[in-house]
């Protein structure tokens, strides 16, 4: 048999739902061929990529994920005022005047049909657009929710994924530009710090972002997050930078590599 | 109360054995909850799909996130008698193309991409895995996908048939093809790597932090 005839079997060889003769003839095959046996060999070789785990963090995330939607779906319910309308109209439709109103209406959506048809299909989807853009908001919203609470877990690996899940938009909601704003000054792991930093430093446009950066130098304890932050007001060129280093040089016990770096980022920024 | 308690463990151990389809029915008609059944049976999977897929493990979490989020939006377009499994992978696919369109790569693969060393692994075994994975990666994304569907995903082909659309010939003949490729990518990996370096990795200095090019 040639290699083409048996590479049509291959597929059900490897899944073992070949019938038996067929089955003996790819093994006889194999057993001289040795490209095709290397084909099975691959095969079987793939076993040896190992089944990750996804990390702890990912039931959480979904458990707020569920949370927040059913409360967004809960609120909408609560508000209701769609149900009772609806019956309202409908019960109108059903009396006889409505009956009228009703039949009179049709005649007239009858007569436009023909004039409307054409336009009918982009008035459509205007609608779904329109539906899609309100999911997309819904989506955002859950999202915020998500690296909010995560930004709060105990564990740094969880919040490091928090800040590594809010540069997915890119669209900073001030609740989670403040609350990235507060992890930069006030987390304790020095690489959540980092990352936060590092999230704000794509959102320089606002000045709320830059305030908030400009801020924390003044608190920071880690030489590495000072030095970052110096490097971020050079590359901002922020206006109130010169001033709060000059002050910053002065802090008695200066780490030496940051008081170079700070001498450094005034003779850039003079 | 202890009545009421053991009937909610019994409940509970009853959802444990329903099939996906009740399950997936429950959600449908508003039991969102029921939802964490579903996500314990299927996280996992998935999330290796998209690691195996992307060689990325924050998009592939974020993309299983997705994958739960979108069966709560869309539930009610679940129907009745569907095979969960291809519903829910199908969902998959698409939560994937969608990010992509969102946001193209820029990096197709990159060496650091590979899986961590495993230490209870031979040496050689290990070198075999990185091999075999950066051979996976240099494939095509529809050739990678389907040996990933149907080694690593217990598909059956009729199911890896309806989900991609095509016959099931078709997924038989683009299976074997992608084993073929996957051969000679490994071998021509093999062949280029004889000559490595002994010793242990190089630790790359870490640069100084930076944003942007100018400092």
């Amino acid at each position: 048999m040639k290699c083409e005839e048996i590479g049509e079997l291959l597929p059900d060889y490897l899944q073992g739902s070949l019938k038996t003769e067929q089955d003996d003839l790819v093994e006889q095959h194999i057993a001289e061929c040795a490209d095709c046996r290397q084909e099975v060999a691959i095969w079987k070789k793939l076993s040896l990529l190992p089944v990750e785990q996804p990390s702890a963090g990912s039931r959480e995330r979904f458990e707020a994920m569920l949370r927040a939607y059913q409360t967004g779906r809960n609120d909408k319910a609560s508000a209701g005022f769609e149900r009772p309308k609806r019956a309202a109209v409908w019960n109108w439709l059903r009396s006889p005047v409505g009956a009228v109103a009703w039949s009179a209406a049709l005649l007239v959506i009858g007569i436009f049909a023909g004039n409307y048809f054409g336009n009918r299909t982009a008035t459509h989807s205007n609608t779904s657009q329109d539906e899609i853009a309100a999911m997309h908001t819904e989506l955002a919203n859950m999202k915020q929710m998500v690296v909010l609470s995560m930004l709060q877990q105990q564990s740094a690996s969880e919040r490091l994924q928090g800040v590594s899940f809010s540069r997915r938009e890119d669209q900073l909601d001030p609740q989670v530009m403040s609350a990235l704003v507060h992890t930069l000054r006030y987390d304790g792991s020095v690489d959540v710090r980092l990352a936060a930093l590092d999230a704000l430093s794509r959102h320089g446009a606002q000045p709320q972002v830059h305030k908030g950066v400009v801020d924390a130098l003044q608190e920071q304890q880690s030489p590495l997050v000072q030095v970052a932050l110096i490097d971020l007001m050079v590359e901002w060129r922020d206006p109130d930078a010169a001033q709060r280093l000059r002050n910053f040089v002065q802090t008695p016990n200066l780490n030496p590599t940051v008081k170079q770096r700070a001498d450094w980022a005034l003779s850039k920024l003079n | 109360m202890k009545e009421q308690e053991r009937a909610e463990t019994e409940n509970d151990q009853a959802m444990k054995l329903a099939p996906d389809e009740d399950l997936m029915l429950e959600v449908r008609n508003g039991a969102g909850e029921t939802l964490g059944v579903l996500f314990d049976r299927y996280h996992a999977p998935l999330y290796n799909f998209y690691s195996k897929l992307t060689g990325d493990r924050t998009l592939s979490e974020d993309l299983v996130q997705e994958v739960f989020l979108r069966i709560l939006k869309y539930r009610q377009s679940y129907q009745p008698g569907t095979p969960f499994r291809a519903w829910i992978y199908q969902i998959a696919r698409n939560a994937r193309v969608d990010h992509y369109r969102k946001t193209p790569r820029h990096i197709t693969f990159e060496p650091e991409m590979v899986a961590p060393v495993m230490p209870k692994d031979s040496a050689q075994q290990t070198e075999e895995t990185e091999l075999l994975h950066r051979a996976l990666m240099q494939m095509p994304d529809e050739k990678r996908e389907i040996l990933i569907l149907s080694r690593f995903q217990e598909l059956k082909y009729d199911e890896i048939a309806r989900l991609l659309g095509c016959e099931l010939g078709t997924v038989k003949t683009r299976i074997h093809r992608a084993i073929q490729e996957l051969r000679q990518n490994f071998k021509q990996i093999e062949r280029g790597l004889a000559p490595r370096e002994a010793g242990p990795a190089v630790v790359k200095q870490i640069p100084p932090r930076r944003f942007g090019n100018e400092v």
